[in-house]
């Protein structure tokens, strides 16, 4: 009985040690995927709670995820991706915005090099004013890593950030950023960055909160 | 005792190691990508949306408790000048019907997004394996999904899924054929897109064919989304 309990004892603290290692390991220092900073343009918060398809937590990222068939997108080529209408409040001098955003799972993740996240697309447009399109990498690394750290000490929550800034370079290097579609935006490039804020503890909400920044600038003028 | 929880500890950590390297990770399923090259070069990929049955509904939208002509996964906003945006979400398919992706269709009216009586479309197509790519239109009439009011609440009401659309037409092609107005319009244009479809550019056909009006009223048809880019060098 005694050799079993140290037996267990043994393999549960290395599996808590691995992943502690794997969370934190040195590789992520020099290949990980440090947020950008978020301070481009005011972020704008929305909340993204009407979606089809994956939750899109941790669970998910590594293929674990429980499909909810109310939710779930059950075609063989979607299980990964999640679709929904977000509205994008007015403020800042611009008005509402209604939006598509998809986001797919990142077939580039590695847990190596601290690569847990997904691909996400928007399609933009303000009422009269005009469309963007934009794209972007969103790495949950540091969520799920503290989310782990937090776990192990119990669920301390103080333990987490309040808010993640989850936009990182895309794995490949291939381009992200800002595309002008239409009207007085017509022909403009930018850049994009998203935060997440996680749902406060004992909140009815269990969805997180979400913001985003959009800096984007008119094509330069041609002389002749 | 030592030693066991040594070895213990050991195998707990290889096993750690060991699943970080080889765990699989979620990969889409990719289809075939059906292309063609044109005469005069360039590559044509053509994506097809059934309606009403591609509409990808919202949780707890049910497209039978609706009158004929509303539509599941859609929404309206309209400001107070009356400039309209509406979005609509689909399923995307290749032409051999295989479900490839998801699409986003926004479509808006008025100020600087397009001239009076016409609406700019905006599509976002995602193809999970593929990648990403953005077109964008002038339309050659107002195609914003208009919203109605009912008892059950707000009902969208996109203009082709109403049978007086169809008046004397089983099909009818969207994107405008020529920048018109007062320049903000322009013809179907492929802007960007990502990974497989990164570095790719050119220019993209919408029509709506009608396949069955039904008799309360409603209809059945395709969008059509016709694609030809070439390499942005």
């Amino acid at each position: 009985m005694a050799r079993a309990l140290v037996v267990v004892l043994g393999l549960v603290l290395g599996i808590l040690t691995g992943t502690g290692l794997v969370l934190g390991n040195p590789l992520a220092w020099f290949r990980g995927l440090p947020p950008l900073p978020a301070d481009l343009a005011p972020a704008k918060a929305y909340r993204w709670d009407n979606y089809r398809g994956i939750e899109g937590g941790v669970a998910d990222l590594l293929g674990l995820g429980r499909r909810n068939p109310g939710i779930a997108l059950l075609d063989p080529a979607l299980p990964h991706v999640r679709i929904g209408i977000v509205v994008l409040p007015a403020g800042e001098g611009a008005p509402a915005a209604l939006a598509v955003k998809v986001s797919a799972i990142a077939e580039d993740n590695s847990l190596w090099r601290a690569q847990l996240g997904t691909h996400d697309y928007w399609s933009i447009v303000w009422p009269g004013e005009g469309s963007v399109f934009a794209n972007a990498y969103s790495n949950y690394w540091a969520v799920a890593r503290d989310a782990f750290f937090a776990g192990i000490v119990g669920g301390d929550r103080d333990l987490m950030a309040p808010s993640y800034a989850v936009t990182a370079p895309p794995p490949l290097g291939e381009p992200a950023g800002v595309t002008g579609a239409s009207g007085r935006y017509a022909g403009f490039t930018g850049e994009i960055r998203e935060l997440l804020y996680l749902a406060p503890l004992n909140s009815e909400r269990d969805q997180p909160d979400w913001a985003i920044a959009i800096k984007a600038n008119p094509p330069p003028v041609e002389t002749r | 005792m030592k030693r066991l929880f040594t070895i213990a500890f050991v195998v707990g950590l290889l096993a750690v190691v060991l699943a970080a390297t080889l765990w699989p990770l979620p990969q889409h399923l990719r289809y075939r990508s059906i292309t063609s090259v044109p005469a005069d070069g360039g590559r044509q990929e053509e994506f097809v949306i059934h309606w009403p049955e591609d509409r990808i509904a919202r949780p707890g939208e049910n497209a039978s408790s609706l009158p004929a002509a509303a539509a599941v996964g859609a929404a309206v906003l309209e400001d107070s000048a009356g400039r309209r945006v509406s979005a609509e979400l689909f399923r995307l398919r290749d032409t051999e019907d295989n479900v490839i992706g998801v699409a986003g269709r926004l479509a808006g009216t008025g100020g600087a997004i397009a001239d009076p009586g016409r609406s700019a479309t905006n599509w976002l197509l995602v193809i999970p394996g593929r990648g990403a790519l953005f077109l964008a239109q002038s339309d050659v009439q107002d195609t914003t999904v208009r919203e109605g009011i009912a008892a059950e609440g707000s009902l969208a009401l996109p203009p082709a899924q109403a049978a007086a659309f169809w008046t004397d037409r089983p099909r009818i092609r969207i994107t405008a054929p020529a920048p018109a107005g007062d320049g903000a319009a322009t013809t179907g244009k492929v802007l960007r897109g990502t990974s497989e479809f990164a570095g790719l550019r050119g220019s993209f056909i919408e029509t709506w064919d009608l396949e069955e009006v039904n008799a309360d009223g409603s209809t059945r048809g395709r969008i059509l989304l016709s694609t030809i880019t070439v390499g942005d060098n």
